[in-house]
């Protein structure tokens, strides 16, 4: 499968999407947390250090199988997910903002102190084991599993909850069990990016997962369009590539991409695919074939 | 109203269609253009600089990379290597780990250099060598001095002053030029950078017959240093070796001044900055601090000479710091293998390159060893004068 893709992509586009894949996949679990179920989190990256750091060192102290240590940083980070949730997710809106954003630098200064995992050295020689192929199936996976969960009734009470928590609990959903367990599957699958992460990067440092990581993904999801699948697919591919395809103008890349930014969040309030679900778009685009001729004159 | 929303929203998904198969078509294009080696034939030389531009390391790049373009510009002016120009390929990771790795991927990829100068930190360069080395490209580094850098391959290498080269040179000019014979050791336990730099100084110590009369540890992020400049204090050391970095530096001397110490303080770079002297002031005139470049205009040999008053010709009369003449040098080490082996394929030149020996550069004379570390000489030797940084000497290595 990998040669096949080395047919017609060259390293560095592999690469390119690769770490597009593997953003992915942790969009899609803040997308879970701030899109769906409403609760702000701005210590995104913290999940993904952990999953990173805890799979990087299953693989090389213990020389664990990639798979396995993958699901182990997963696992772990969610782990630490149900910990934090339990009293932090009492709080809401800007509190839990602010509760989540320390403990995302709390993480940080902890892996920069333990020596197990090379403090501000950083660690090095994890193998290169995440490549597109992995990446690809497990961001299908994921694209999958959440389309699943959000038409399911633990997705609609997640809905509910976002809405109107009272009446998302006067219509009898457990909001704390709920809440934690979203919380608990978007970090599991932040350790998930992250394990991927540290088998591509090859190379971990604490200096990369701070608070600019949380907010990088939190725009990927508001830009793409808050709570929904296709957008934060499209949100994450824009910012994800946007960097790297601007490249030929240099110097001035980071200033178009704001601008690009500023520009969207203009144009399009709610995000680029607010509100719009994949089963809506095609029910619409039917509607649309059978009917009148007003949309039909536009085109 | 909601007829509106779809087609904003359908136009948007167009546009970025475009953008998508657009930078896939142009893929397809790269894809069919001949292999690296191939392209390089007749052509340019292409140097890739790996480097933030951006961000909280971009001091380092934005200096290295100057001195990547005058190296480039001094060789195309004198007609080239065997005929074909250096060609200079920047590219900025914005200090992002993960972006450096992109960068790296894509200089090799698309833009086929033949070897890359960078990163200047330690961290990123780890990140990139695995890539350069899988690829076949030298990855030469101007900057990185951390441990486990050219162990990663055969294709890595670095022109940097490494401390397990300096701490010897120094610690010999200390006892043979100052005569010191007693020294007081401080270490600051919770910085990595610290403990190793004791351990090769007390090496060289041992080796040089000084003697250790106290041996005191710190923390970073202390304030107070009273207890152990008091317990130093007695044994009245010729010197303090202080291997921490400079705003612990600049307290611990106040509080020896205040004691009535009068021994100064030598260590590496982790004093270098201009904090030292805000934190100590008057209290660490006449410390001594070994770097592996300092432009010292009276006492540069004639390269290093027609190399800083090129930078200051460009730069507002600034002095040019470690990483430009590092950058520049790293170049022209590359210019020189490819010129050596006679081909510009890095299979060929790597060889020739790892070959380099007693190279006269403008940061010094660069050795590289059999693992390809590399030995550089001189040490610059700076001194406290006045509040400012100045060359005391030169400490030749071996």
């Amino acid at each position: 499968m990998d040669s096949f893709f080395s047919m017609f992509l060259n390293d560095y586009y592999i690469q390119v999407l690769t770490m597009l894949g593997i953003y992915l996949i942790g969009a899609l679990g803040l997308n879970l947390i701030t899109g769906v179920t409403g609760q702000l989190s701005f210590g995104h990256a913290a999940f993904l250090s952990i999953g990173a750091y805890t799979s990087a060192i299953l693989s090389i102290k213990l020389q664990m199988p990639f798979a396995l240590a993958i699901l182990a940083g997963g696992l772990m980070a969610g782990l630490w997910g149900v910990l934090l949730g339990y009293p932090t997710l009492r709080l809401t809106g800007d509190y839990l903002g602010i509760a989540t954003l320390g403990f995302g630098e709390i993480v940080r200064v902890v892996f920069l102190n333990m020596t197990i995992t090379g403090g501000a050295l950083g660690l090095a020689g994890i193998p290169r084991s995440a490549t597109l192929t992995v990446v690809l199936f497990i961001v299908i996976l994921t694209v999958w599993a959440m389309v699943r969960l959000e038409n399911s009734r633990f997705g609609r009470s997640l809905v509910a909850i976002r809405e109107d928590e009272i009446a998302a609990e006067a219509m009898g959903v457990n909001i704390t069990t709920t809440k934690i367990t979203a919380f608990a599957i978007g970090t599991f699958l932040a350790g998930i990016s992250g394990g991927l992460y540290a088998h591509l990067i090859q190379y971990l440092n604490p200096s990369d997962f701070g608070f600019i990581k949380s907010f990088e993904f939190l725009t990927f999801i508001v830009l793409g369009g808050l709570g929904s699948i296709p957008g934060v697919i499209l949100g994450t591919s824009v910012l994800t590539l946007a960097p790297e395809f601007l490249r030929f103008i240099a110097d001035y890349r980071m200033m178009v991409y704001g601008l690009l930014m500023v520009f969207m969040m203009i144009v399009r309030p709610r995000g680029l695919l607010g509100g719009v679900q994949l089963s809506r778009i095609f029910s619409k685009k039917k509607a649309q074939q059978t009917g009148t001729s007003a949309s039909g004159g536009a085109n | 109203m909601k007829k509106g929303k779809l087609w904003l929203l359908l136009s948007l998904l167009v546009i970025t269609a475009m953008l998508l198969t657009g930078c896939g078509g142009g893929g397809g294009e790269e894809k069919k253009a001949p292999e690296g080696e191939k392209a390089a034939e007749g052509g340019d030389i292409k140097i890739g600089f790996l480097g933030a531009k951006t961000g909280g390391h971009a001091a380092y790049g934005v200096e290295t990379l100057k001195g990547m373009q005058m190296a480039a510009k001094d060789i195309n002016d004198a007609g080239g290597i065997n005929g074909k120009k250096i060609v200079i390929v920047e590219e900025d990771h914005g200090s992002k780990v993960s972006e450096g790795t992109t960068v790296t991927q894509k200089l090799i990829t698309r833009d086929k250099v033949v070897a890359i100068v960078g990163d200047p930190t330690t961290g990123i360069t780890k990140a990139a060598a695995p890539i350069a080395q899988q690829n076949k490209v030298v990855l030469l580094s101007a900057g990185a001095v951390g441990t486990g850098v050219v162990e990663i391959g055969d294709y890595i290498f670095r022109d940097t002053l490494l401390d397990a080269v300096a701490a010897p040179a120094v610690t010999k000019y200390l006892g043979e030029k100052l005569g010191w014979k007693k020294v007081a050791v401080i270490t600051s336990m919770n910085n990595d950078y610290s403990v190793g730099l004791t351990k090769l100084f007390k090496e060289a110590l041992a080796a040089n017959k000084i003697e250790i009369v106290a041996e005191q540890s710190i923390q970073d992020g202390d304030q107070n240093f009273a207890a152990q400049v008091t317990a130093i204090k007695g044994k009245n050391p010729d010197g303090i070796i202080f291997t921490g970095y400079y705003t612990e530096g600049g307290l611990f001397m106040k509080e020896a001044r205040k004691q009535g110490m009068k021994a100064v303080m030598v260590g590496g770079d982790g004093l270098l900055s201009d904090v030292l002297m805000k934190m100590g002031a008057e209290a660490v005139e006449g410390s001594m601090v070994y770097c592996g470049f300092a432009a010292d205009e009276a006492k540069a040999g004639e390269k290093t000479k027609k190399f800083i008053e090129a930078y200051k010709a460009g730069n507002n009369n600034v002095l040019p710091d470690m990483f430009s003449a590092q950058g520049y040098d790293a170049v022209m080490l590359i210019a020189d293998a490819i010129k050596a082996a006679g081909s510009d394929v890095p299979e060929k030149f790597r060889a020739e390159l790892a070959k380099t020996k007693d190279w006269n550069g403008v940061s010094g004379t660069i050795t590289f060893q059999e693992n390809r570390e590399p030995i550089k000489s001189p040490v610059f030797l700076l001194e406290v004068k006045e509040g400012k940084f100045a060359v005391k000497d030169t400490v030749e290595v071996k």
